[in-house]
């Protein structure tokens, strides 16, 4: 059973430690983003949309976009006010928004590139397997299995340690402040209603 | 001599820094299991109206909407507010706006007629909660003292978190680096990620 338990622990620790390196320099990330100074790459231009595209609604001028500047990602936030018309196409480090009239055929596209950092923060936040663009579906399914796969190491980890026999003592003392202490902070923040 | 001490002290401390954090590691675990079932962009519902209060304002006469919403905002003093947005006037152009709380968001709206503020709270369901405390920080939910904690506590875990997927790969490579199968789950998974990392970027 111990070496089970070892060999799970190993494998999570080993198919996951990626996944787990992204949740948590991302998170890092987050926390200390004013200190970091991370700012995306901005670009605009203006393309000229073909006629079909510009006439056949936002999805074909999208797909004529991403055909023929190259973007990639999936299709979001339509919204049509007039002879006004915008969308952006999202990929986990890269977002187009775009903005062109129907009737001018001029399309205005920003493309905002991130880099690896932030990058990283929108792969942990992509969650979901509902995304048009297949890549963030698997990389939500890695997010969820090693989701699952934290629980497991954490299970595994506390049978190996009381098992292991050493450091009982401070180990009892270590984990039980962690549950009473987050049982607690939990429990008072969740009455603040 | 070296490498056996800082093998012994590197897997007491990674022992020690998971029961430690792993109240932290469940309340991750359980907020990424349940964003599977989010909606997804676009698609959120807010949860239902929980409670209503009405609260009495008499507005001074020279304030604009936003000079307004903070003092409404400052009045009502909702507990773990997280700050306002959406100012904006309804349908029957009643100064309206929502506050954020880790336990809901709240709407209020301002009948300037009646002198009265209304608070619609929609509180959030217990995995959201999580979700909402998975992201406590030092620099954030500091609105109460127990909240303020944990955010510490969050924020220590996440560094112990890396001291870990590093620390951990160390105690492999120290013990068990010739294993066919852990090179393979290793090798397989980084093979996979930077394929995806390349399509993406």
């Amino acid at each position: 059973m111990f070496r089970l338990m070892r060999n799970i622990h190993l494998g999570l620790g080993l198919v996951f430690v990626l996944m787990a390196m992204i949740f948590a320099v991302s998170s890092l990330v987050i926390i200390y983003r004013p200190l970091l100074g991370v700012s995306p790459e901005k670009s605009e231009r203006t393309v000229q949309l073909s006629e079909q595209a510009a006439a056949g609604g936002p999805r074909a001028a999208a797909r004529e976009l991403m055909e023929n500047e190259g973007f990639r990602g999936e299709l979001r936030q339509i919204q049509e006010d007039g002879d006004k018309v915008s969308f952006r196409i999202f990929r986990p480090g890269e977002g187009v928004l775009v903005e062109y009239s129907p009737a001018s055929r001029q399309a205005k596209v920003e493309r905002t590139r991130h880099g690896a950092l932030e990058t990283m923060v929108q792969l942990h936040v992509n969650h979901g397997f509902w995304h048009d663009y297949g890549p963030s579906n698997i990389w939500a399914l890695i997010g969820f299995l090693a989701s699952v796969g934290l629980l497991l190491l954490g299970v595994t980890g506390i049978y190996l340690w009381w098992v292991g026999k050493t450091d009982r003592a401070v180990g009892s003392v270590l984990v039980s402040f962690s549950l009473v202490f987050g049982a607690v902070c939990l429990y008072l923040t969740r009455l603040q209603q | 001599m070296r490498t056996k001490a800082l093998y012994h002290w590197t897997k007491k401390i990674h022992t020690w820094a998971g029961l430690l954090t792993f109240s932290a590691f469940v309340v991750w675990g359980v907020t990424g299991i349940h964003a599977v079932f989010l909606p997804a962009a676009g698609e959120f519902t807010p949860p239902p109206v929980s409670s209503v209060r009405e609260m009495a304002f008499q507005a001074p006469g020279d304030l604009d909407d936003q000079e307004l919403s903070q003092a409404i905002f400052e009045a009502a003093e909702i507990p773990l507010a997280g700050g306002r947005y959406n100012v904006h006037r309804d349908e029957n152009l009643n100064l309206a706006f929502n506050v954020f709380t880790i336990n809901g968001g709240r709407e209020l709206t301002y009948y300037e007629d009646r002198g009265v503020v209304e608070i619609a709270h929609r509180k959030n369901s217990l995995w959201s909660y999580f979700s909402s405390m998975h992201t406590a920080h030092s620099n954030r939910h500091q609105l109460v003292p127990a909240a303020s904690a944990w955010g510490y506590f969050n924020e220590m875990a996440t560094w112990a978190f890396l001291f870990m997927t590093i620390s951990g790969v160390y105690m492999w490579i120290a013990t068990r680096p010739f294993l066919t199968w852990a090179r393979l789950s290793l090798a397989g998974m980084a093979l996979l990620m930077l394929v995806l990392w390349i399509v993406i970027r």
